[in-house]
């Protein structure tokens, strides 16, 4: 399937920060189950490119002198296709994702949800199922420094909080368990098209657990970046030098086009 | 006269043998004493209180909003150690430098030693200290701790144990300088009687450290301090004064093009190496703790491209971990070749079942610890525990063995001391301070003696009641 | 040096020299306040007005009471302009860059400050306490000009000093302009409480063995170079210090510092006055912001 997408991102600020720094993972690399065909970043500034210990492709964007907003656009085009778990190991051990972090440190009643899950494909699945059950798609109960315990015990959440619980509950099987980061093809307008989404190493490869849409990533997912938890993988982080109150906005479109 | 006393059996003492005379290193400075007054040493330690206090009010009661200071107590009895011994302690401690700095080289790209099955993966990766972001990073001269503390403690055998590794922001060292300088002052008449190795070129040492781990041609160097309210500020800026470069903040520095800069009155200026006593997490909030008000935006980028030099380097603290420390001896063998020349204390890891019965079987005589717990948390000290802490203990290692450690009760060798009443041994350790710029390692002869000062107590840690010692070296 | 350093240490300077004008304009708020108010007594607000603290004072106690003011102004440490909170500030800078100044200047500035900790403990804010707060600031200033070596460090504790002092030295003008305007209601309980305020009095009598006059009493404080808190003064030196600073980042405020100077030198208070009092001090005033705000772009937050 071939997909297009434009996703832009901008930051307002009521005062004029002095100095502003964004770390982008805005750029997805070829893989089994996608390669792109065109893509472009605008930025308001210079930015220098690195991969990081995930094997995250990353851009600094440094923004000097005061000023009221910074949009940041992603474009481009990515063909994918289903590829099924993929074997490839990355530049990391997989043993560091069964590490938690402070984003998703298990509480007992992460444990809980967890306990008795069989280590398998199947038994992955029915404890994506649980966290689903657990903690259904209501957005604007969480926030992005939610942890996984607080998301599970409000209830409710997002993509986000459903992945973090999720990987956090198989971390404590002793699955290593990694957070993904991307974007998804909607056939209804109600989820974000930024999307997060789960990776467990069973078998030797990465299977994949959309655990809000209740089903194995597919043609319709891209994916950008890998981690931890969501502050490893997210597409921007920032930080300001004064400014005020900041409103964020972002809006990202993905549409399948023809060939 | 001064009585002297030997400390309770099975304790070795750095002055006496066990006949009650003085050991050979020792004669010249007990002679010494024994013909001073205790009232003029009374006096000396008075003004050693007097003088550290002046030092203090110049440096101790940063951190203190009252203006109030909280000054180590010092003990006026050196610790003394022969040539030899320290001979072979620099020896095993260059060696043991070389070793850890090999192995985070290796975790962080190859993984050969985890791949040759000599120490667990999950031990490595799955440990909090070990930094994804870190993965392949180059580092010049392959230097990951340029700085590290060693803790030792001579055991009731007479041998030198390492007890610990300091590779994160090991701390300690401006005592003792400040130690040293404070015993020259006043008992100078003793270096004119002893061949003491000198210590006061450790600032010069570092810095020529610092400059080395830069490929840059006359590199600028800063310390990087979390800034006036760190309990170790003080040491923090004596450094920077004592090698005369700048003593920085986070917010002193920016990144631009994947350089750092820092800002001054007259414009920006590069820095190639930043000495940071700030923890890991805190040093960039788009890396890491995305609330860390103490860290530089952009300076993982900057490093991960080669551009700044940190010393120590990020995420070498999986190698001073609990759970990595009883595979020093085995990193020597593996890459080095050779045979470890310290020796670690012995440890038991309970999730091999052999071990784990041995802990099983002598409970009430060993000292269990949690893998990963931090500050005496989730410890069990066996000879003080009562039935009902061992029993909860040994059902926690039956249920969770991997989880914990076991070390039999260390015996710190003791120190004769001054106390309320007199001279009484009291039991010390060793922290030495081991540079290296991935060539060669250096060090000065000696390093931090810390004293539990409470009679009969193990625990040395300054923020429960310990003082320290100058720490004399002999040369030959 | 480190921009950060340099702001410590200007700030240190400034807030010192801040507490240290504060128990001046007070202790003559106190002298006035037992006057009666047709000979200019009863003023007890313009140390409120003075330091833009009126409306905090009102809301918190009502109608100003001159015991109430003297302890707000002296001893409130909710107060962010109080003398106790200059003193802190001005502790607090000095704690910061401890490693960049002699341990005499430390030890002066931190005894300072615990020693008046205790005395607000101890009450209302009387002329004994002035006097100790300028004591104290003589010493300090004593340590720094003893001790503290001349490079940029020095430079920029001084700067802090008289742009400090300008600023103050106008301001108090322009609260008491009433005194100079109008020669008729010229007092002289009040005359010599001004001048006292500035330790001018001594100096006025020296000079013009008279009277006080409002033309008199304005030149003395604009434009004598000798008078060591005039604005005369505290431009030649604001000038000298700046120029010492190495670098190109200074040169809007070194241009901006020049200017001012020969403006000072170069005009009579005959002109002053033609011009109108008021208009003159409110431009002085925002000169010596912008003379501020420069020199914090260019040195203490160069990015």
């Amino acid at each position: 399937m071939r997909l297009s997408i434009r996703h832009e991102t901008c930051y307002r600020y009521d005062g004029a920060p002095a100095r502003s720094t964004q770390l982008l993972r805005l750029t997805p690399a070829d893989s089994a189950a996608q390669r792109v065909l065109a893509w472009r970043l605008v930025l308001p500034g210079p930015a220098s490119e690195t991969v990081d210990g995930f094997g995250n492709r990353t851009h600094l964007v440094t923004l000097e002198g005061p000023h009221h907003e910074i949009r940041l656009l992603a474009e481009g085009e990515v063909e994918t296709r289903v590829a099924g778990p993929d074997p490839a190991l990355g530049p990391l051990d997989v043993r560091v994702y069964l590490r938690p972090s402070a984003l998703t440190a298990a509480s007992a009643a992460i444990a809980e949800l967890a306990a008795g899950s069989a280590r398998s494909v199947a038994g992955c699945a029915d404890l994506a199922a649980r966290v689903l059950e657990a903690m259904p798609y209501r957005p604007g109960v969480t926030s992005a420094g939610t942890t996984a315990a607080a998301a599970l015990a409000l209830g409710a959440g997002v993509c986000q909080d459903h992945t973090q619980v999720f990987v956090a509950a198989c971390r404590t099987l002793a699955l290593p368990a990694r957070y993904v980061s991307g974007y998804l093809l909607n056939e209804d307008e109600t989820h974000a098209a930024s999307h997060a989404w789960a990776e467990v190493w069973l078998d030797h490869a990465w299977h994949g657990f959309d655990v809000s849409n209740a089903r194995a990533p597919d043609e319709h997912h891209l994916r950008l970046a890998v981690g931890l938890d969501y502050l490893d993988a997210c597409p921007v982080r920032g930080v300001r030098q004064g400014g005020g109150a900041e409103t964020h906005r972002a809006h990202a479109d993905v549409r399948a086009t023809d060939e | 006269m001064h009585a002297l006393t030997l400390p309770e059996t099975g304790h070795f003492d750095e002055m006496l043998l066990p006949s009650g005379g003085i050991r050979p290193h020792y004669r010249a400075f007990a002679h010494w004493l024994q013909a001073q007054s205790p009232s003029v040493l009374a006096q000396k330690r008075e003004q050693a209180n007097q003088l550290f206090h002046r030092v203090g009010i110049t440096f101790a009661l940063y951190g203190d909003d009252a203006g109030a200071e909280r000054l180590i107590p010092f003990d006026t009895i050196p610790r003394v150690i022969p040539a030899a011994e320290w001979a072979k302690l620099e020896a095993g401690l260059a060696q043991r430098v070389r070793a850890l700095n090999a192995f985070l080289e290796d975790i962080y790209h190859e993984h050969r030693i985890v791949k040759a099955g000599v120490v667990p993966g999950e031990q490595v990766f799955a440990n909090a200290q070990y930094q994804p972001l870190m993965q392949g990073v180059n580092l010049p001269g392959a230097v990951w701790a340029q700085v590290t503390g060693v803790d030792l403690i001579r055991h009731a055998d007479g041998g030198y144990y390492v007890l610990e590794d300091n590779l994160r922001v090991p701390s300690g060292v401006s005592y003792m300088l400040e130690n040293r300088k404070m015993m020259m002052r006043l008992f100078p008449e003793l270096f004119a009687r002893h061949a003491i190795a000198p210590v006061d070129h450790y600032p010069t040492l570092l810095l020529s450290t610092l400059r080395r781990a830069s490929a840059r041609e006359n590199p600028t160097v800063v310390v990087l301090t979390p800034g006036h309210h760190n309990s170790a500020y003080f040491e923090h800026a004596f450094l920077a004064q004592q090698m005369g470069v700048e003593l920085v903040e986070g917010r002193d520095l920016f990144v631009r093009d994947d350089h750092v800069y820092m800002r001054t009155t007259a414009g920006h200026k590069q820095i190639d190496v930043i000495y940071r006593r700030i923890d890991d997490t805190f040093l960039d909030p788009l890396a890491f703790r995305p609330d860390s008000m103490l860290g530089v935006p952009g300076l993982m980028q900057a490093y991960r491209k080669g551009n700044v030099v940190l010393a120590n380097a990020i995420g070498t603290g999986v190698a001073d971990d609990k759970s990595i420390y009883p595979y020093v001896p085995e990193m020597i063998r593996y890459y080095l070749g050779e045979t470890p020349i310290l020796d670690n204390v012995e440890t038991f890891q309970c999730r091999h079942p052999a071990e784990l019965d041995h802990v099983l079987a002598n409970l009430e005589r060993l000292v269990v610890k949690e893998v990963h717990g931090a500050g005496g948390y989730g410890m069990l000290v066996g000879p003080a525990a009562s039935r009902a802490e061992l029993e909860d203990f040994r059902a926690r290692l039956i249920a969770q063995p991997e989880n914990y450690i076991a070390q039999p009760t260390l015996c710190l060798s003791s120190c004769p001391t001054f106390v309320e009443a007199g001279i009484a041994p009291r039991h010390i350790d060793l922290r030495p301070f081991v540079l290296t710029d991935g060539r060669e390692t250096s060090m000065v002869a000696g390093g931090l003696t810390r004293v539990a000062l409470r009679a009969g107590s193990l625990v040395v840690n300054s923020s429960q009641g310990g003082g320290t010692k100058d720490t004399w070296v002999l040369e030959e | 040096m480190l921009s950060r350093t340099a702001d410590h240490l200007f700030w240190m300077a400034r807030q010192m020299e801040r507490a240290e004008n504060l128990a001046r304009l007070l202790d003559v708020s106190l002298a006035v306040s037992l006057l009666p108010a047709s000979r200019g007594g009863a003023d007890v607000s313009a140390p409120l007005v003075l330091t833009g603290t009126l409306d905090a004072y009102l809301a918190r106690h009502g109608e100003p009471d001159a015991s109430r003011v003297l302890a707000f102004m002296s001893f409130d440490a909710g107060n962010p302009s109080s003398i106790l909170s200059c003193i802190r500030h001005a502790r607090d800078n000095a704690h910061a860059v401890r490693g960049k100044i002699t341990a005499e200047m430390w030890m002066s500035i931190n005894a300072t400050w615990l020693e008046a900790r205790e005395f607000a403990q101890g009450g209302a804010g009387d002329q004994a306490f002035f006097d100790w707060v300028k004591e104290r600031s003589h010493l300090f200033r004593g340590a720094t000009h003893g001790t503290c070596q001349r490079t940029d460090a020095f430079s920029f504790i001084r700067l802090g000093t008289f742009i400090e002092r300008a600023d103050n030295t106008a301001r108090l003008l322009e609260v008491k302009r009433h005194l100079l305007d109008d020669a008729d209601a010229a007092d002289y309980y009040a005359w010599s409480a001004l001048l006292r305020a500035v330790g001018a009095f001594e100096a006025y009598h020296a000079l013009y063995r008279d009277a006080p006059s409002g033309r008199r009493v304005a030149e003395l404080l604009l434009l004598r170079p000798d008078m060591p808190r005039s604005l005369r003064a505290c431009f030649d030196e604001i000038y000298k210090w700046l120029a010492r600073l190495e670098g190109d980042n200074g040169r809007a405020a070194k241009r901006l510092a020049a200017e001012l100077r020969a403006a000072q030198a170069y005009t009579s208070v005959d002109e002053v006055f033609d011009a109108g009092l008021h208009d003159y001090l409110t431009r002085m005033l925002g000169d010596i912001t912008r003379l501020g705000a420069l020199v914090h772009e260019a040195y203490l937050e160069a990015a």
